[in-house]
């Protein structure tokens, strides 16, 4: 009971706020200093890493020199014989007359078994014999420098490094006599290969998408970058699953301080297990409660490449085919990667139709009872008739009416996504029955209400990105309820306190209403509602205060200075 | 922590217009006909141009101290006694002119569109908006104005452009209206109608420079002169004088005379959105502004846990004119009286800080 009475009383009464430092993004030259968080954060991990699981200082425990000892700590480390996909192969090599008991261990699956016997069991078991020029006394060095013909060989003192390796499809070489392990890098699992993207879909441009696996991803990017300045930062996130993460931004153009954040923010991320980027993306983020994005995923490089190049950050991280893009604005969020490929003209119309799209799917249905509701007189007259005569007949009062199809349109939508393929066309049967012939046949619901449904879902389609699509069907129940209750009065009240939603909330220091509020520079090249020529865009977005500012000169087209001068001589010949 | 928030002189101008012309969309023509007939325009820009003379001279005593309020100010001429008399001065002028605004506002809201639904009801949406705005704190509110002062700006100018079909220059002859002392002698108190610029007083340690100061005073101060001038304009165009000075809500019978077409007559209904967005800013700023001026005044730490309290009071006090006549009577009071603290008070204040500087740096100079 106390506990209920003290939840009611902290709703009411004021309580100090925290003195939280709010990362603001400052630019690279400025002479104020980040606020120094290394002083008051970093202790926050270091008190939860009390629950560090005890194996901890096993982990960290040295490579012996007896063989046997290692084989048994393996043994216990990975549960052999238990673990079913765990392969340990004891074999001996015979180096320089001495025959030296050896073992290795990888997991079946996800490494390449061809790899393993042709460059690790061939040289070792066979190979080691020939005469091989070369004086080094040590076995270590003469094992890795002749006979281990193998790219990534990682020599480790430690038992934790070679497991990691061995954990990421690796193969753990163990050889008696030396207290150092081999590692080598024999990945091979089964993966999907680069495919077209499935959520973001274009016409013009490229039709790559990421995979699931790290290092693919983060070649695609670099394969349309391709300057060495791009930076690709690996990080590990997730104390048990080791998640490898690649942080990307190009060294010279992206803010130091933003990278030092997102650096910040990575490393320390005190979790157990990570799965998928959608994860990451809300360990990262500023605000949980917030409903605007605050990253953008995306499962396209060449967006992602984009981004990176006009001086943002993205973060990729391995078993996922979404990348985050970091900072982002709320305008930014409306644009598809395809409007930079299609012709300068073509894309007003195109943004329009978006912007027209999500208006629609977040004012209609509040509109539509607002006016008939409570502005009626702004209908014209032979409207109000068709509506009043295609209502005639329909038992609910409009709100419940709307709220019904409302409700029925989202069922469809969820259950679209939730259906095993096969029967998924059997859905699309149901709900054109039911939302539409079968609603309006048994007097449910009126035409009209059916058009303003099937318009709203339409225009929620055609917002690019998934989050923000999420913020606004949220937001049109809002404006159904409102509209309902005051017309227009509540209707601009929620777009008031929406509009103060989206001005407060923040992405890596940057305000999502940006750059109408605050308002930025206006200075060329930043992106407003609609696109420039591309050879105006000449400079960075403002608000990003990226090192280089300018993308390219004042006259990108260097052949319109001569064009004239040629033009003149050509036609007076 | 103290002045973090910080912003561009283009959101203070935005937040400051709102401030000074919401007035346009409740009596501001109608009260410009009354005192000056058919010259309602003339007065207009007569105490428009009288504004930006004493903003001026405000400009020119300000310039020794940059980045000072007015309680700063009065914290400069008499302690902390100065400081207390300057804030529960400009406390007074809040608390009395929010609750009639809400009061109007609310009024005539309910006349447009709502005419079944109680008015305690309609009243709270608009505290429920100030009171998100308030606690979210002046930077989102200042941004938000910053998005919808140029759409409320366009609207507003479509109202007059949609209206220009009935304009008759005939309506404002003859040409002096109630003649040259009426307009230039006793229309002198109209500058209250600038009541708004306090804000810019108020909001000078958030924009910092002088530059901005002067930037948001002047910018401000002239939009706002312009759309009085074209609301007054096109108001006595259309209406006759006698007419014009019974007309409810000038604006409003403008945007009703708007159509375009057979399909689109009744559209002003759509004028609401502006009407409430811009309500809701003017509202939600002058709720932050008691709140915050409070604190300043006494010092405390933070101005959150003032927002509830005030914003109580606020509502109460919206009911206690009597109907909409006394609230709007109530109003014009106010702007009749409001330039002694827009204009009077700062210039005072100023006048008295600039002597008291130049004794301390002649006493420094004797030492």
């Amino acid at each position: 009971m106390n506990k209920y009475i003290a939840s009611i009383k902290n709703l009411f009464t004021f309580k100090e706020p925290k003195p939280i430092e709010q990362f603001i993004l400052l630019e690279n030259a400025c002479d104020e200093k980040q606020p120094d968080h290394d002083s008051n954060d970093n202790t926050k991990p270091d008190d939860s890493n009390k629950y560090e699981d005890t194996d901890s200082d096993k982990d960290k425990a040295k490579i012996s020199k007896k063989l046997t000892e290692n084989l048994k700590y393996m043994k216990r480390t990975y549960s052999i014989p238990i673990n079913g996909d765990i392969v340990l192969r004891e074999f001996d090599i015979v180096v320089k007359d001495k025959t030296i008991p050896a073992f290795i261990l990888f997991y079946d699956g996800m490494t390449d078994r061809d790899v393993i016997n042709s460059a690790i069991l061939q040289p070792l078991m066979l190979l080691s014999n020939i005469d091989i020029k070369g004086d080094e006394k040590n076995i270590a060095d003469f094992v890795k420098n002749h006979i281990l013909p193998q790219n990534q060989v990682k020599v480790s003192e430690k038992y934790e490094d070679v497991i990691n390796e061995i954990n990421f499809g690796g193969c753990g070489i163990f050889i008696d006599g030396i207290d150092i392990a081999f590692a080598c890098d024999v990945k091979g699992w089964e993966h999907r290969s680069v495919e077209r993207p499935n959520s973001e879909q274009i016409l013009r441009g490229p039709q790559e998408g990421f995979t699931e696996v790290l290092r693919i991803n983060t070649a695609l990017v670099r394969k349309i970058i391709k300057d060495e300045k791009l930076i690709v930062e690996d990080f590990t996130v997730g104390k048990r699953s080791k998640t490898a993460c690649s942080l990307l931004y190009i060294k010279d153009i992206t803010n130091e301080f933003l990278v030092a954040e997102v650096r910040r923010r990575l490393e320390n991320i005190n979790i157990d297990y990570l799965i998928d980027s959608g994860e990451l993306e809300q360990l990262l983020e500023e605000s949980s409660y917030s409903l605007v994005p605050q990253l953008m995923a995306t499962e396209r490089p060449d967006n992602v490449a984009a981004h990176i190049a006009n001086g943002k950050i993205a973060v990729i991280m391995n078993g996922s085919p979404f990348a985050l893009v970091a900072p982002v604005t709320l305008l930014e969020l409306f644009h598809s990667p395809e409007d930079a490929y299609i012709r300068y003209p073509y894309v007003h119309l195109i943004r329009l139709v978006r912007y027209l799209g999500v208006l629609l799917s977040l004012l209609l249905p509040g509109i539509y009872i607002a006016i008939t509701n409570f502005h009626q007189e702004m209908i014209p007259t032979d409207l109000v008739f068709a509506i009043e005569a295609s209502r005639e007949q329909v038992p609910f009062p409009s709100v419940v009416e709307l709220l019904l199809m409302e409700v029925m349109f989202e069922l469809i939508r969820e259950a679209g996504i939730r259906i095993p393929g096969p029967i998924g066309p059997t859905l699309g049967i149901i709900g054109a029955l039911i939302l539409g012939q079968a609603a309006v046949a048994a007097n449910i619901a009126s035409p009209i209400l059916i058009i303003i449904v099937a318009v709203t879902g339409i225009g929620s389609f055609a917002i690019p990105n998934f989050s923000l699509g999420f913020t606004f069907r949220v937001f049109r129940f809002g404006y159904i309820f409102l509209g309902a209750l005051s017309g227009f009065l509540g209707i601009t009240v929620g777009l008031f306190l929406q509009s103060l939603m989206f001005v407060q909330s923040k992405s890596f220091g940057i305000p999502a209403s940006v750059p109408f509020g605050p308002k930025t520079s206006s200075k060329k090249g930043s992106e407003r509602i609609f696109r420039l020529p591309i050879w105006k865009q000449e400079r960075r977005a403002d608000y990003l205060n990226t090192q280089k500012e300018k993308k390219q000169p004042k006259v990108s087209r260097k052949w319109i200075e001569d064009f004239p001068k040629k033009g003149g001589d050509q036609n007076e010949a | 922590m103290k002045h973090k928030i910080v912003f561009g002189s283009f959101e203070a101008t935005c937040i400051t217009i709102i401030l000074i012309t919401t007035q346009l969309f409740l009596n501001y023509p109608r009260i410009m006909m009354e005192t000056a007939w058919t010259a309602a325009w003339i007065l207009s820009l007569y105490i428009s141009l009288v504004a930006l003379i004493l903003f001026v001279i405000i400009v020119k005593l300000y310039e020794n101290f940059e980045g000072k309020d007015l309680i700063d100010l009065g914290e400069f001429v008499a302690g902390k006694a100065g400081r207390i008399i300057v804030g529960m001065i400009i406390m007074g002028f809040l608390l009395y002119i929010t609750p009639v605004i809400l009061r109007e506002f609310s009024e005539n809201i309910k006349i447009i569109g709502l005419p079944h639904s109680p008015l305690s009801f309609v009243l709270m949406f608009f505290i429920l908006g100030m009171i998100a705005a308030s606690y979210m704190g002046l930077e989102p509110i200042v941004r938000v104005s910053a998005i919808i002062v140029p759409v409320v700006a366009v609207g507003y100018l479509l109202i007059i452009a949609g209206s220009s079909r009935y304009f008759d220059i005939s309506r404002i002859t003859p040409w002096l209206g109630s003649g040259p002392y009426e307009i230039f002698i006793k229309g002198l108190p109209r500058i209250s109608v600038f009541a708004g610029v306090l804000l810019v007083y108020l909001l000078y340690p958030f924009i910092r420079t002088k530059k901005n100061f002067k930037t948001v005073g002047y910018l401000s101060i002239l939009f706002a002169s312009f759309f009085f001038f074209i609301g007054v304009l096109a108001f006595s165009l259309i209406f006759q004088y006698p007419t014009g000075t019974e007309s409810f809500l000038p604006i409003y019978q403008l945007a009703r005379l708007v159509e375009f077409g057979r399909f689109f007559q009744r559209i002003e209904s759509v004028f609401i959105i502006f009407w409430v967005a811009s309500a809701l800013l003017h509202l939600s700023i002058l709720l932050f502004l008691t709140a915050y001026v409070f604190k300043k005044t006494f010092q405390l730490k933070y101005y959150r846990p003032l927002i509830l309290p005030f914003a109580l009071m606020v509502y109460t006090m919206a009911f206690f004119p009597h109907n909409l006549p006394s609230a709007i009577k109530l109003e014009s009071y106010f702007r009749y009286f409001a330039w002694m603290i827009t204009f009077l008070l700062p210039i005072v204040l100023l006048i008295l800080a600039n002597a008291i500087k130049k004794l301390k740096k002649n006493e420094e100079a004797n030492e």
